[in-house]
């Protein structure tokens, strides 16, 4: 099977997955986000001609359920796609809790990066909160070993061998 | 990180990897900034019916979730339920063993003073097969004739554990009959209250309460009264729960004896299971 169809495949399982946190933990304020650990693996175990694309798919994905603004994931997530690549030669993806920190990093300059922009082109403010903030970077964090190797296991099945 | 190195092909910067992430940093903000409000909306609705089913999936497993909690509960409670009914049981089983004596020990005294032996219920429980939308009087139930069901057989329902009258079968066929409920106007019981002891005739008065008519002037019966169908009735066993009075007397016109009313104590609108009585047995000596 090719590298597009297996990430289109987890992408869609992704996409499923990030609507099922959503309803769980929306009604208390946080907002858990599974599209953006999934890209962030897909960027720790693929080449950037997957990851790039995979990244800024997963943030239009966002976009096209938003209200205010359009582009602003999008954006993002391309963001944390450098990121990622960037962090590459100083954390070891392999390993649970460097993915752990890589993905609570990342999480916390996406809020904070998606509210700035919201502020800046609508004027309007999608702060929820520190707590809140807080409980959704550290569950991003959480989640995240199992959806790299959700990825990992996936994708560089073969590559493994 | 030999095994990341081997999977991760191309990852050293060049010149397509600083091309990619620019040209996407570039779609984004013009997707932000261009007035691409018309565009936008048009794909966004094209893509929520395409990611629709996803959203579904998830709102699915979310409820699914919920559901396995619900029948887990459901399913310690049953089992709570069933330890209760078991405990229950038993206590009842031991009052049966009581009765069984009290009742020959009746039986006994009944055939030692010539009065007719007593009768034991038997019959047939039936669901409630269908009933008019707009009509409470009557129901057809799915128990008939082949089934030991026969017509002005007495019906009973359940009501908090209690034996509660019903009405009576009206009409039997094969495999369906149909019953009329208590507060039609055609239907009538001999019955008494209790404690006062006042018997009289219960007839259905349609959506008001029932009439006990026949009642002497000078009647010790009160509201509150619960009201049974009486030995004298031929068609009912005595003892059975009717219903309770809720007024007495106060009928416009002159009248040779006093009217009670009655509520009925088998709610219409809520019987799905109803014990039809078959033929009594006679006890043999």
């Amino acid at each position: 099977m090719s590298d597009t169809l297996k990430i289109f495949i987890l992408f869609i399982a992704a996409t499923v997955l990030h609507w099922t946190f959503m309803t769980i933990f929306g009604g208390v304020g946080i907002s858990l986000n599974v599209m953006l650990v999934f890209a962030c693996a897909v960027c720790a175990f693929m080449k950037p001609q997957y990851g790039y694309p995979a990244a800024f798919v997963c943030g239009l994905f966002l976009d096209f359920f938003g209200v205010k603004l359009f582009g602003n994931n999008a954006l993002t997530f391309t963001l944390c796609a450098c990121m990622v690549y960037g962090l590459e030669k100083r954390l070891d993806f392999e390993a649970p809790v460097p993915q752990m920190l890589g993905v609570f990093g990342i999480s916390v300059f996406a809020v904070l990066f998606n509210v700035a922009l919201l502020k800046i082109f609508t004027g309007f403010s999608a702060w929820t909160g520190f707590w809140p903030f807080v409980a959704g970077t550290v569950l991003n964090a959480l989640l995240a070993p199992a959806v790299f190797w959700a990825v990992r296991r996936t994708c560089c099945k073969e590559k493994n061998s | 990180m030999q095994k990341k190195s081997s999977r991760k092909k191309n990852t050293s910067p060049s010149g397509s990897n600083r091309v990619l992430p620019a040209v996407f940093i570039l779609l984004s903000v013009l997707l932000m900034i261009l007035p691409l409000e018309s565009p936008v909306m048009s794909a966004k609705a094209l893509l929520s019916y395409i990611f629709v089913p996803q959203i579904r999936a998830a709102h699915g497993a979310v409820e699914y979730a919920d559901g396995v909690n619900n029948v887990v509960r459901a399913l310690l409670d049953t089992h709570r339920e069933n330890e209760r009914l078991k405990e229950e049981m038993a206590q009842l089983r031991l009052e049966n063993a009581q009765a069984r004596e009290v009742f020959l020990e009746n039986e006994r005294l009944s055939a030692a003073l010539h009065l007719q032996s007593p009768r034991i219920w038997g019959g047939i429980w039936a669901k409630t097969a269908y009933r008019e939308p707009t009509q409470w009087n009557s129901v057809v139930i799915d128990k008939g004739t082949l089934e030991g069901v026969e017509e002005r057989a007495a019906v009973i329902a359940q009501k908090d554990g209690q034996p509660v009258l019903a009405g009576v079968v009206l009409e039997a066929q094969e495999h369906t009959a149909k019953v009329l409920l208590l507060r039609d106007e055609d239907f009538a019981a001999a019955v008494y209250a209790s404690p006062s002891g006042e018997e009289g005739l219960l007839v259905g008065a349609g959506a008001a309460d029932m009439k006990m008519q026949y009642l002497p002037f000078l009647s010790d019966i009160e509201e509150g009264e619960k009201v049974y169908t009486s030995s004298s009735s031929g068609l009912f066993p005595a003892g059975i729960l009717v219903g309770e009075v809720t007024k007495v007397g106060d009928e416009e016109g002159l009248h040779s004896s006093l009217t009670a009313r009655v509520e009925p104590a088998a709610d219409a609108s809520a019987i799905r299971e109803l014990f039809v009585l078959t033929k009594p047995t006679e006890k043999k000596k």
